[in-house]
């Protein structure tokens, strides 16, 4: 039986995997490509201080990895566990760029990783540059297809419907790959990677110039960091989420929830700054609006108007109207393939089809549905309104707060004198949590925003798990919930102990506390 | 064209990059390592 | 490519990575297997750890790809399996989860109880996953409690006790000691001395393990288990449709292919071949040889379980037409088109690469080489 308990218990565990999978994702992501730079820098100027840049921030990012693997692999099996009928209704289309991904990215990125921390001896210097950049791309590439995969949930491009297979097909591949919201949302998330790794690398290396310790070594990790991070935090802001917007259905939903936007505004639109969302008189208590902002940042023009959410849900109880007729007319074409008039009638409704499926949570014989039964479909096609208006806002204002770290982290880099800028070091130091503070609020916003769907328009969140019972989700829950406390208690003890051990933990005898206290002494006995 | 756009903007990320790193070796960093013990950067 | 040869390149494909995964990450899971037991102290053991560290993460993706290709070839095998067997899922699942922090983790702490601790996690990832993979084909063989409604949802109706029934548990040891033998043969040509001695013993003993398992499980299909038999007309270039089919239980239907194709024997004959050569090299020394012969086997042993069942993927007990086949469980032609020519670009790149970085990295791991290398090694 598929309750709403169950579904929501569905929901959570995806919710809790992802959001967890993606605390590993962006280091990932963003430190290999910093590597990349380390390891051109020194195959260019053959100084070994970049030589140890690379394997000492290479062991964190070898100790992220890790987790980045382990939970990735649930994330995969999840779709076939839990998602059990999403799986098989869009497997002919979601099913590829996962397995593309396999085939073209994570087998580059895992193959090169090996030689990447123990071909060092065994491979000449321009040798392991190349490995080390194609473990970047392959993590890079792995990002592409997911959010290929990821982006076509938000907007179905290049797909059909078959009664007779009672799924979605594929009928585009390019139209798939070259997805404009897929686009917009790779170049976003990656660029939220490099930002992630910058910030990291940007606040540990400020951690060393405070104690004064490893100067040479942190201060051209602060250098990479703020070059590289400056260039990413403009790409996140600027380019980021610039196209996806306007394109898709789902994308302006979601716009109108994000803004609490209840009526249509006139172009250009204002944006609200601050406001008390009144969800039950679909109105905003306290709104403080700046004009023309929301038109600009939503539609890039000062013309075209964006729908409000009272003119989005009158469009679709139209729908809903017409899908009741495209759930009938397929009912009884899975009975009887050759029935002439059912055809005839799913063919001009199956555009709708999905918005008459939202009726199932309420009624099993759709044709049957009450008006307040379509009623309740039209409010649940709307999300919530105040969960996502805050998470976005918040990130919105990380974003600039990094670019406003990031630019005076470059510009004392250029100047020379970053050093001597103790409350730059610290704010860089305090602020190494907050991107992924930014990016989990980032995925809330897109997937939270996608509700009541799981494919937009297409797949309703409620008829896409898998008939489990809701005592077995309870408790696989239960599992991951210990599994991923205990991993990631490991995971952090690890990192902190190996930042703070900094660039002696590579036992180069060359940095802070080698000779004093360094774990070389310490430990061997443990081998005798 | 989104993905092209990335292609030149990683490019030119890591070229700046590494360029601020650079500039240390010929700047700031190399009066320090300088006066630094004997380990010289260009061993 | 008609749609009928791409339904059977596919389920060759699948084969094929499930194949890989076997030989690949078969020998790594192997490893890990062996680990407590032939490995004694903790240098001993890190010399293990670090014959497949280059490598672990990249044999790993042929798991992570059949996967993939699984769900895009086969979505309703992989929606209707990996629901239905849902704690088996999980329990595997989990059992992988100690394999890419044990390895990464274990050595960066010198205290002997985070040591051991990860060792036995090691332990449990490397032997677990091949147990639980080995039940699940017992128990496609058996037939699966499954049905589909109208909609094509899946309703399961078994449970997970019922999964660990005799035969199926069967089957899990030979796939346990199938992936030991070939984790053993991999570390007798990486190791030297006492390891050495101690995996060679382990493989003989694992492949004769293997062996007697296998025959005893081909007796018990042969004589007691029936098989499943489609009787409507198979139209192969039909849309999938898994409803569409009348299917029965007929005692000795598993064995019907080989009397149907007299050359499908040669499938299991390679399982015992395999076997009897991977003793035999272990025995003469010829490490090499003997892995090879390993690989063969497991590909003998995998494909024995598909020719058996061919063209089912996934019968079902409870309502025999809702059965999954090689025919109706597909993915669309253009999908399947798109995904052949994805593996055939891809594919050979993979191999070529993977054979080059074990190249770069061949040779004996000693316990001087892990002690020397104390901070850069596992
Ligand atoms: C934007 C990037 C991104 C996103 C949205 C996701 N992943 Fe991920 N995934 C990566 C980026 C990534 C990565 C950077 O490639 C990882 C993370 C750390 C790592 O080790 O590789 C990875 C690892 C990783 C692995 C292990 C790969 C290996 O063994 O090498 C699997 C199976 C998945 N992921 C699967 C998924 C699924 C099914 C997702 C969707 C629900 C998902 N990932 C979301
Ligand atoms: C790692 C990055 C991701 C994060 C952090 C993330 C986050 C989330 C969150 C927070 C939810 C819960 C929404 C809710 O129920 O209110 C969710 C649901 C879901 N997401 Fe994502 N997501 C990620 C990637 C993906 C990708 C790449 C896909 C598909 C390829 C995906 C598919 C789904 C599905 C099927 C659900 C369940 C249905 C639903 O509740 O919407 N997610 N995800
Ligand atoms: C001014 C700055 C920013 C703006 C205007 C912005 C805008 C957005 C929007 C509208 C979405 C939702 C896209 C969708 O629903 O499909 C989104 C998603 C996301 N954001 Fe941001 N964002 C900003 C800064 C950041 C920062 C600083 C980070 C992290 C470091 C970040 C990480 C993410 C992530 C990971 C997602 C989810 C993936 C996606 O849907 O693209 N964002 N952002």
């Amino acid at each position: 039986m598929i309750t709403e308990e169950l579904v929501d218990l569905s929901r959570l565990q995806f919710a809790v995997t992802a959001l967890y999978h993606f605390l590993f994702v962006p280091l990932t992501i963003g430190l290999a490509v910093m590597l990349v730079v380390m390891e051109l820098t020194y195959v260019i100027t053959n100084r070994p201080v970049y030589k140890d840049m690379v394997r000492f921030w290479g062991k964190l990012f070898g100790i992220n990895f890790a987790l980045g693997v382990t939970t990735g692999i649930t994330m995969e099996f999840q779709f076939g566990t839990n998602w059990a009928y999403y799986s098989h209704y869009v497997g002919d289309i979601f099913g590829a760029p996962l397995a593309i991904e396999g085939l073209m990215a994570f087998f580059l990125e895992s193959t090169f990783i090996g030689l990447f921390f123990f071909g060092w001896d065994r491979l000449n210097k321009w040798q392991h540059f190349m490995v080390t950049v194609l473990m970047a791309l392959g993590s890079n590439l792995s990002a592409l297809w997911i959010l290929i995969a990821n982006g076509w949930m938000q907007n179905p491009v290049g797909s059909e419907f078959s009664f007779i297979t009672m799924r979605m097909e594929m009928t585009d591949f390019w139209a798939v790959v070259f997805n404009p919201v897929a686009q917009a949302k790779f170049v976003h998330t990656v660029s939220a990677g490099y930002v992630t790794a910058s910030l990291f690398v940007l606040g540990i290396s400020s951690y060393y110039l405070l104690k004064g310790r490893d100067l040479e070594f942190a201060r051209r990790s602060f250098r990479v960091a703020a070059g590289f991070g400056f260039a990413s935090v403009l790409s996140v802001i600027v380019l980021g989420d610039e196209s996806g917007y306007t394109v898709g259905e789902a994308q302006q939903t979601k716009m109108a929830a994000i803004e609490a936007m209840w009526e249509t505004e006139p172009a250009p639109a204002s944006f609200t700054v601050f406001a008390i969302p009144n969800e039950a008189e679909m109105r905003n208590d306290y709104a403080l609006h700046i004009p023309y902002v929301m038109g600009l940042i939503g539609t890039r023009s000062l013309t075209k108007e964006l729908p409000g959410i009272k003119e989005i849900k009158a469009k679709n109880h139209e729908r809903i109207l017409s899908g009741i007729h495209a759930v009938t007319a397929l009912e009884a074409l899975r009975k009887n393939r050759d029935d002439a008039a059912a055809l005839a009638l799913f063919e001009q409704h199956k555009a709708d089809l999905g918005f008459g499926l939202l009726l199932k949570k309420y009624t099993v014989d759709v044709s049957q549905a009450t008006p307040a039964m379509i009623q309740q479909a039209v409010d649940d096609t709307i999300p919530d309104v105040t969960p996502l208006f805050w998470s976005f806002r918040i990130m919105v204002a990380l974003g600039f707060a990094f670019l406003a770290l990031f630019s005076l982290a470059l510009f004392y880099s250029i100047k020379g004198n970053f050093i001597e800028k103790k409350w730059l070091l610290r704010w860089a130091l305090w602020f190494i949590p907050l991107p992924w503070v930014a990016a989990e609020l980032g995925w809330v916003v897109a997937e939270y925003g996608r509700q009541p769907w799981t494919i937009y328009g297409v797949l309703p969140t409620h008829l896409s798990v898998s008939n489990l019972s809701v005592g077995n989700v309870y408790a696989s829950l239960a599992g991951f919930v210990i599994f991923y406390t205990v991993l990631l208690v490991i995971e952090v003890y690890l990192m902190q102990k190996y930042a703070r051990l900094g660039p002696a933990s590579l036992g180069t005898g060359r940095y802070f506390g080698e000779t004093r206290h360094g774990e070389t002494a310490a430990v061997k006995p443990a081998h005798a | 064209m989104w993905y092209f756009a990335w292609i030149l903007g990683v490019t030119m990320a890591v070229l700046l990059a590494s360029m601020a790193a650079m500039m240390c070796d010929a700047r700031e960093c190399a009066i320090e390592d300088n006066n630094k013990r004997g380990t010289s950067p260009n061993a | 490519m008609d749609y009928e040869t791409l339904k059977l390149v596919w389920w060759l494909l699948v084969g094929a990575l499930l194949v890989g995964f076997a030989i690949m990450d078969g020998h790594d899971m192997g490893v890990g297997t062996l680990l407590p037991f032939v490995a004694k102290t903790d240098l001993e053991r890190r010399v293990l750890l670090n014959t497949v560290a280059p490598h672990w993460e990249g044999n790993q993706v042929w798991f992570v790809t059949a996967g993939g290709a699984i769900f895009a070839a086969w979505p309703l095998v992989y929606a209707t399996a990996f629901s239905g067997f849902y704690w088996a899922m999980m329990a595997a699942l989990w059992a992988l989860f100690f394999r890419p922090v044990g390895f990464t983790y274990r050595s960066k702490v010198h205290n002997p109880t985070w040591r051991s601790a990860w060792d036995w996690g090691l332990f449990i990832g490397g032997a677990v996953p091949p147990v639980i993979f080995g039940v699940a084909f017992g128990n496609l063989l058996l037939g699966v409690p499954f049905s589909f409604n109208d909609y094509l949802m899946s309703t399961y109706t078994g449970s997970f006790w019922d999964l660990l029934n005799p035969f199926s548990l069967l089957v899990g040891v030979v796939s346990l000691a199938m992936i030991t033998t070939q984790g053993a043969n991999y570390l007798m040509m990486r190791t030297e001395g006492d390891i050495y001695r101690r995996v060679r013993n382990a493989s003989a003993l694992a492949s004769v393990v293997t062996l007697a398992g296998f025959a005893a499980a081909g007796v018990w299909v042969a004589t007691a288990i029936p098989g499943y038999l489609i009787t409507s007309a198979i139209d192969a270039n039909a849309l999938p449709d898994p409803l569409a089919k009348t299917v029965v239980v007929q005692a000795g239907a598993w064995m019907a292919n080989y009397e149907r194709w007299p050359l499908t024997i040669a499938v299991p004959a390679l399982a015992f071949a395999g076997l009897l050569a991977s003793l035999l090299f272990s025995r003469m020394k010829q490490a090499g040889l003997a892995f090879w012969s390993s690989s063969v086997a497991s590909a003998g042993i995998i494909g024995t379980a598909g020719v058996s069942l061919f063209p089912f993927i996934m019968p079902s007990s409870t309502d025999p037409r809702s059965s999954l086949t090689v025919y109706d469980a597909v993915s669309s032609h253009f999908t399947l088109g798109l995904m052949l020519a994805a593996t055939v670009i891809f594919l050979p790149l993979i191999v070529v690469y993977t054979s080059w970085c074990y190249k770069v990295m061949w040779g004996k791991v000693t316990t001087e080489f892990v002690a020397a290398n104390d901070k850069s090694v596992y």
